[in-house]
């Protein structure tokens, strides 16, 4: 069973857990369930803020009875972490812009980073928005050109769609809908990490299906990352 | 012979644990977690003749140790399985398990022929999914219907064919009774309790179709209450299902006079629930000296 190398608030809602003995590419994610306990049965959709040495880290927000149970968890326990899962962001030798609406930055990062590690003559951008007080942001400093920070509001509003940029959008799904609208206005490639409710994290259940324009696709294996022309948003 | 073995309608199992329908897609997505030849049976995602899209919004959430689905049996068609996935499912070593749901008679009629098509060892109709709107359900919610769809499909089928009961009948002994008259010659149960849930926030039912089934630990007592009572109401073999999760759990519903167990939820929160269950009915017989499980089918009623 996998050890809990460290967890920690980095603010009052938002907390950040390594794991020993996990992988995953940027954009991948684990389902995470505190060790032996029935409510709630299910693990929870985590995506992979980082991943050094074989030892994945975890932001999460408390939004529920499962992610509290995990805040409480210290380092030395146990937990179930079932993955890698997922098909991660795709590579491309390109300049990009990462757009991140609270929590959703997590994926965000570690795919600036492998990129930066692939492309390091490639600009990365960051536009962060967040409801409250932002979280993480020196991560992000460390390893972006620039990172501009939105707190209210819609972050989308601020993004500057380009051409010759690709972009990578993941958090609340008004966000990314807004944002799916600007990028096409400008013809602006941008792929997006869904979130969904979901069971198997493994394709089985068909709880987490969105639809797209050739058809449902499932949410935790054809996705979490679609190209944003491809989906419908309902 | 292994203590495992068990014959469920002429079919050898390896062991009476088998993969519960709409859990397991057809059999290939948990390989990552387990050889699926290991499994007794596979129950494939519960097909519908012309396949369908499923529900929108919301389709699955928790409830305390369980979980509430509204798939509204999203699948890609009785035609694409015969062609495609059958033959995915048999490659997996486990006894395949077709799961067939309907709108009307002449859908579960039309689709059971075409099944015959296929390499198939049982057909699973499932007369008692709650989450479609046309019907599903419907049939199995009453004897006299359920009898009514039991008897065209048993005339048409070549295969054993296996009812799967909805808990949400006022008597599921009747209902199983009905379908035992009418031919069928296993029954399966029970599929998802109906259930509700509000978000408080949007002050709106959670699912789009207001009601959904609910899985999971919290219903076992409630399943192996009424297998227990379809046991005793009827002669043909029963597969129990609900809210399985551990050795002990199946080894509960075994005797309680279950022939073989399916496990659905269980291998959403572990997906090594069947392995393990396995191992544990093993290493069980072994311990009490059994030859085989079924020495202890049905003891409780001896």
């Amino acid at each position: 069973m996998p050890v809990i190398l460290q967890n920690s608030h980095v603010s009052p809602e938002v907390c950040l857990m390594t794991i020993k003995n996990t992988s995953g590419r940027a954009g991948q994610f684990y389902m995470l369930r505190p060790t032996k306990v029935l409510d709630p049965l299910l693990g929870r959709p985590i995506s992979i803020h980082d991943c050094v040495d074989g030892n994945c880290s975890f932001l999460y927000r408390i939004a529920g009875k499962g992610t509290k149970l995990m805040s409480e968890m210290r380092a030395g326990d146990t937990i179930e972490a079932y993955g890698p899962y997922g098909n991660g962001f795709e590579p491309v030798d390109s300049d990009i812009r990462l757009i991140g609406g609270g929590i959703g930055i997590a994926p965000l990062y570690f795919l600036a980073r492998t990129h930066k590690a692939m492309y390091p003559n490639r600009v990365i951008e960051a536009y962060l928005g967040f409801v409250e007080k932002p979280f993480m942001l020196q991560y992000f400093r460390a390893v972006a050109d620039f990172v501009y920070v939105r707190v209210g509001g819609y972050i989308t509003a601020d993004v500057p769609f380009e051409e010759n940029v690709i972009n990578y959008a993941c958090g609340p799904n008004p966000m990314m809908k807004a944002a799916k609208e600007e990028a096409e206005k400008k013809n602006s490639k941008l792929f997006l990490s869904l979130e969904a409710h979901m069971a198997c994290g493994v394709g089985a259940c068909l709880g987490c299906t969105c639809p797209t324009v050739s058809g449902n696709k499932r949410v935790c294996k054809d996705g979490p990352v679609f190209l944003a022309s491809e989906v419908s948003f309902e | 012979m292994s203590r495992l073995t068990t014959n469920l309608l002429g079919i050898q199992l390896k062991n009476p644990v088998i993969a519960a329908s709409g859990t397991f897609g057809f059999g290939k997505e948990y390989e990552g977690y387990f050889d699926p030849s290991v499994l007794g049976g596979i129950s494939g995602k519960g097909l519908t003749l012309h396949g369908s899209k499923g529900n929108s919004g919301i389709r699955v959430c928790e409830t305390p140790a369980g979980m509430m689905n509204s798939i509204g049996l999203e699948n890609p068609g009785v035609a694409h399985f015969v062609k495609h996935e059958c033959h995915v499912m048999r490659s997996t070593g486990a006894a395949v398990i077709c799961n067939l749901g309907g709108h009307s008679i002449e859908d579960y009629v039309k689709a059971t022929q075409m099944i015959n098509d296929a390499d198939i060892d049982i057909l699973e109709l499932n007369i008692s999914c709650p989450n479609v709107k046309e019907g599903g359900m419907a049939f199995g919610m009453c004897g006299k219907t359920a009898a009514e769809v039991v008897k065209k499909v048993k005339a048409v089928t070549k295969f054993p064919l296996m009812v799967k009961l909805s808990p949400n009948a006022s008597d599921i002994s009747e209902v199983a009774r009905a379908v035992e008259d009418a031919g069928a010659d296993a029954i399966s149960l029970i599929n998802t309790l109906l259930g509700m849930r509000i978000d408080v926030r949007s002050k709106k039912p959670i699912f789009n179709n207001v009601y959904a089934g609910v899985s999971g630990p919290a219903v076992m007592p409630i399943a192996l209450r009424m297998v227990h009572s379809v046991c005793k109401a009827v002669k043909i073999p029963v597969v129990g299902l609900g809210g399985i999760s551990s050795y002990t759990d199946a080894l509960e519903f075994i005797m309680a006079g279950a022939t073989a167990i399916q496990v659905g939820t269980a291998t959403f929160a572990n997906p090594f629930a069947m392995p393990q269950i396995i191992e544990g009915l093993e290493k069980y017989c072994v311990q009490n000296k059994l030859e085989n499980i079924s020495e202890i089918r049905g003891i409780i009623n001896k």
